[in-house]
């Protein structure tokens, strides 16, 4: 046997005897599944939204331009406690909760472009108040006569449970009229 | 030549995303008004895919309601459309727009600023019990 063939079979048997074979099956399963699985996280969700639509420019210094504050351009009209504290994002909601189906819609002014652009208000819902970083702004926001328009009512009544945690604001594109309508 | 021919299937396959980019463009453009419509004032409770959810009905399939005058008469009288912060005619716009982009509609005759003014005119007192009542009288229809 030549010399290049026993070296390949001892690095061979040497690697057998000291990589765990079942490691290795679940490394390799939890790749196969985790990377199935990713698409259905809500973060994937939300980024699949704003990929659709017109992408407005995020590039903005300061509290405008920061997700994690009340200030940030996308907030003009939220109310209720931001997920980004909350163990979430501005788009995704905290492990345990889970987003409603149903949400208040309005629009925000992007303060680089000065376009207005359509945000989806969609309730994180599953656990109690978050409780951190409370964001009441109200630019567009009807009385509740106008159900589909106002932020006082518990949006989560779309979702499997009624309890409030905390709200995210979700991209949906340009809008051709600015919230609230002259 | 390879390159040659490469280069012309690259210029075939610009002009044809341009040509579609074009069209859909245009497509855009005549329903922007009833899109944006939709999604301030319909979307929140009926999504922007019109599924619904466990509050609301979903719109995809509410085409049987057009089969019957009550049924058209209906979509219009609704609390959600009659009491809608829109004009007449952007109701009319946004109903045509929705029963067949959403609803799956065709070939049916559209609606009308003044036909969805008479209607809005002629509220309905119960909507749940005349919709009881058109679904009975069709099948099939969507639940």
């Amino acid at each position: 046997m030549s010399e290049f063939d026993r070296w390949v079979e001892s690095s061979a048997r040497m690697l057998a005897r000291r990589l765990p074979r079942r490691s290795l099956l679940r490394r390799l399963g939890t790749l196969l599944v985790g990377g199935a699985a990713l698409p259905l996280l809500p973060v994937a969700r939300a980024a699949g939204e704003g990929a659709r639509a017109g992408q407005p420019p995020e590039d903005i210094e300061g509290p405008l331009g920061d997700p994690s504050r009340c200030e940030y351009w996308r907030h003009c009209a939220i109310d209720g406690f931001l997920c980004g504290c909350c163990g979430g994002s501005h788009t995704s909601c905290p492990p345990g909760t889970e987003m409603s189906p149903v949400s208040w819609i309005g629009t925000c002014r992007n303060p680089k472009d000065g376009k207005d652009y359509v945000i989806l208000y969609n309730d994180c819902c599953g656990r109690g108040f978050c409780g951190r970083c409370f964001c009441n702004r109200n630019e567009g926001d009807r009385p509740i006569y106008h159900p589909y328009r106002s932020n006082d009512i518990n949006w989560c009544g779309g979702a499997t449970t009624q309890v409030y945690h905390c709200s995210t604001a979700l991209l949906v594109g340009l809008a051709l009229e600015g919230q609230p309508e002259k | 030549m390879p390159g040659a021919g490469a280069s012309g299937l690259v210029g075939a396959v610009v002009w044809v995303a341009g040509c579609c980019l074009s069209a859909a463009s245009a497509v855009a453009a005549d329903d922007a008004q009833p899109r944006f419509d939709y999604l301030l004032n319909c979307a929140g409770c009926h999504r922007t895919d019109a599924t619904g959810s466990e509050l609301v009905p979903p719109l995809t399939g509410i085409a049987p309601f057009l089969t019957t005058p009550e049924g058209r008469a209906y979509l219009v009288r609704v609390p959600g459309v009659a009491q809608s912060p829109l004009s007449d005619a952007r109701v009319a716009a946004l109903l045509n727009w929705a029963l067949g982009e959403l609803g799956g509609a065709e070939g049916f005759t559209p609606y009308s600023a003044a036909e969805v003014a008479a209607l809005r005119g002629d509220p309905l007192r119960d909507p749940l019990a005349e919709r009881d009542r058109i679904k009975r009288g069709q099948t099939p229809f969507p639940q």
